[in-house]
């Protein structure tokens, strides 16, 4: 599903991710975890196609396709969902008209006709029960006054009514308590599915508790320094990332 | 502005006024204003409150007045339930309908008696331009609606269609409502889509204790159109005057607007949008004058310059010395399209009293990056989440206009300015 070779990206004339590697296969879900600033969040943003950074090295290939050619709307149509860190407030875009508009580009995409109204919002309300959001948010403006807990719960909404081949879903567990990320988790794992991977940004062992993960890679310095299976997990919740540092140089 | 322009206004009004209607100003009155124009000069963009206005235009248009309009109407927007219709083509009446029960309509042209007209008002200091109306208005339409009458609505369409080298068209309105009155009006300018037409409008209202005017006002000339207007307000105890003014057509568009709250608890409530493409430019200057105790204004302004547009908005907010108590609000905001285009946001105050709650607020920037990189990595298009974006961005002015049907009309106008594309009235 998606393979990355030796990835260098710098913002602001600054490296971040400097030779990273990373091979997600279909139909597997993987965690990335690592410390403040080590580029997870550059990592997920590079790969939806955020402007401003600069790709100096390395490729990402896409279902065996170019990632880094398309643009960002391109990758979404073509199923690839990023679940921000800090989902933004659009105040006056609403947020129904917004996921609408989301599947009917997509649908447009795959040459699809438009999405029946009806049918749609039946859908969302039935996500919706899943991630137990009240159904008065979908008229609000996209985030708009949510708690970061809604807003989290937002993004897994888009992404249930998405559903993506490839989601990246950076810290959607950071700001929840504890029955929403039970929510939430209990979202992510209604999509895992044979061709559906997905990539799980976090800093807590706890989360991969309710979505276990097939990988766990920990990055650091702007590089995957250590892969292994779900029990990496627990060693860095003992022993943290000092360890590791090392390792980055 | 040179002393030749005058001298042709001068020269073009002695070739006129002697055809011009008594009715709808008296002669006596033109002279004057003729006079006191050529005396203080007509404004110039060196002057700090016109500075965004392109004057030029001037320069290449006819002062006087279209006499015979001719040309046929271009289509008119759908008629809104309730709202008695007058349609006025290049200044004059044209069609009109049954006034509602107990509201005086009156064109000055066809129905005035000599003397009828009145006086718009000197007090502005940016009335110069309502001065030219004066003095070359060919018709005036007179709207009274009498104490307590039931509320009522009235459409006034002003279409223009004559070339400004031909002839100028000259609305001329004046709304009176007497004491715990309520009216709508909707006032929509409009023009043939290529027509190059000079409009000078001059509007006058007058709310008595407790009136209620909400005040509609749709400014949809044609591309290569000029268009100016002035409004004075005179606003008396516990009156509410609600102007929602809504800017999109037109190359040069010009508004100067002055509410006076005279009475107490007065209340002048201005939202206004303008958007500007291509070398458009759209520039409002709004004072708001407060002379009694507890009288508010809260204005909203919402501007987007695409292109190598202008968009100004100058809101002077002035509270004399009477006017203690008073609360006034100010949110001006303006978006930037494009690296050529150009906003300014003016707040004013000025203050010659204590005990007065003021707040305001102008920001001008550009599409939120974060805001549009989220909705393109939700699959929009580029042109659609910047659409999307740039109508949550007008949506606080938007959402002000209580009449559903008027909403929706401007809703798809500009749906159809932002978008080429048919996207975003599909999303909505
Ligand atoms: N525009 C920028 N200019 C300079 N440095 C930047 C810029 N954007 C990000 N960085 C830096 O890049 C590094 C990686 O940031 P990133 O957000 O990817 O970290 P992260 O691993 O997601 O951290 P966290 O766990 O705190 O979310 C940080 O040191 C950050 O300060
Ligand atoms: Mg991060």
């Amino acid at each position: 599903m998606l393979t990355i070779k030796n990835l260098h990206a710098a913002v602001d004339g600054k490296e971040i991710l400097k030779g990273l590697d990373l091979q997600v296969p279909e139909g597997e879900v993987h965690a990335v975890m690592g410390p403040n600033g080590s580029g997870k969040s550059t990592l997920a943003h590079v790969l939806a196609g955020r402007p401003g950074y600069s790709i100096t090295a390395g490729t990402v290939l896409f279902k065996g396709r170019d990632l880094l050619a398309l643009s960002p709307e391109e990758r979404a149509r073509e199923g690839v969902f990023l679940g921000f860190q800090y989902p933004v407030e659009i105040p006056g875009v609403n947020n129904v008209y917004l996921l609408k508009a989301a599947v009917n580009a997509a649908r447009k995409h795959r040459g699809l006709p438009e999405v029946d109204a009806f049918e749609f919002l039946t859908l969302v309300r039935e996500k919706m029960r899943l991630m137990r959001m009240d159904e008065s948010m979908l008229s609000r403006g996209v985030n708009e006054g949510f708690s970061g807990g809604e807003k989290k719960r937002n993004e897994i909404l888009q992404m249930l009514v998405l559903e993506p081949a490839l989601a990246l879903l950076d810290e959607t567990d950071s700001g929840l308590d504890i029955d929403a990320l039970k929510v939430v988790a209990n979202g992510v794992n209604t999509l895992r599915a044979p061709n559906r991977s997905m990539v799980l940004v976090t800093h807590y062992q706890r989360l991969l508790e309710h979505i276990v993960p097939d990988r766990v890679h920990v990055l650091v310095k702007g590089r995957i320094v250590r892969s292994g299976d779900r029990t990496l997990a627990h060693e860095l919740e003992r022993r943290g990332y000092d360890w590791l540092l090392g390792e980055a140089a | 502005m040179s002393a030749a322009l005058l001298t042709r206004l001068q020269e073009e009004y002695g070739a006129v006024h002697a055809a011009l209607p008594e009715s709808v100003t008296a002669a006596k009155r033109r002279r004057e204003a003729i006079e006191t124009l050529c005396a203080q000069g007509l404004p110039a963009t060196r002057e700090e409150n016109w500075r965004y206005t392109n004057l030029r235009v001037l320069e290449r248009a006819r002062f006087s007045p279209v006499e015979d309009p001719a040309g046929t109407l271009p289509v008119l927007p759908e008629p809104l339930e309730g709202f008695a219709r007058y349609v006025f083509l290049d200044g004059q009446l044209r069609s009109s309908a049954a006034a509602p029960r107990g509201v005086t309509v009156c064109s000055l042209r066809s129905q005035g008696a000599a003397g009828a007209g009145w006086e718009f008002g000197a007090q502005l200091p940016e009335a110069r331009l309502a001065l030219l109306n004066e003095a070359f208005a060919t018709d005036a339409i007179a709207i009274e609606v009498p104490a307590d009458a039931e509320p009522c609505g009235i459409e006034l369409v002003f279409v223009a269609a004559t070339a400004a080298q031909q002839g100028a068209s000259y609305p001329r309105v004046r709304l009176a409502l007497q004491s715990g009155a309520r009216l709508s009006v909707v006032e929509r300018h409009i023009g043939l889509a290529d027509s190059a037409s000079l409009v000078n409008s001059a509007v006058r209202v007058e709310l008595a204790a407790n009136a209620h005017l909400t005040h509609y006002r749709l400014q949809h000339c044609g591309a290569r159109a000029v268009w100016f207007d002035t409004l004075a307000a005179q606003l008396a105890a516990e009156a509410h005057y609600e102007l929602l003014a809504v800017s999109t057509g037109a190359l040069t568009a010009r508004s100067s607007v002055h509410a006076r709250l005279a009475g107490a608890g007065a209340q002048f409530t201005l939202s206004a949008a303008a958007l500007g493409e291509g070398a458009q430019s759209q520039d409002m200057y709004a004072l708001s004058e407060h002379l009694a105790v507890r009288t508010r204004t809260a204005e909203t302004f919402r501007g987007i310059a695409s292109g190598r547009s202008r968009v100004a908005f100058n809101g002077k907010i002035a509270v004399r010395q009477s006017a203690r108590g008073t609360d006034s609000r100010q949110s001006l905001r303006g978006l930037l399209d494009g690296p050529e285009a150009e906003i300014d946001l003016r707040p004013q105050l000025e203050i010659y009293t204590d005990e007065v709650r003021c707040s305001h607020g102008a920001t001008a920037g550009k599409l939120d990056e974060n805001m549009l990189f989220y909705l393109l990595s939700r699959g929009l298009a580029p042109e659609v989440a910047e659409h999307l974006l740039k109508w949550a961005f007008l949506e606080d002015v938007i959402a002000r206009i209580g009449l559903a049907d008027l909403r929706r009309q401007i809703e798809r106008g500009l749906a159809g300015q932002l978008s080429e594309a048919a996207t975003l009235q599909e999303l909505l």
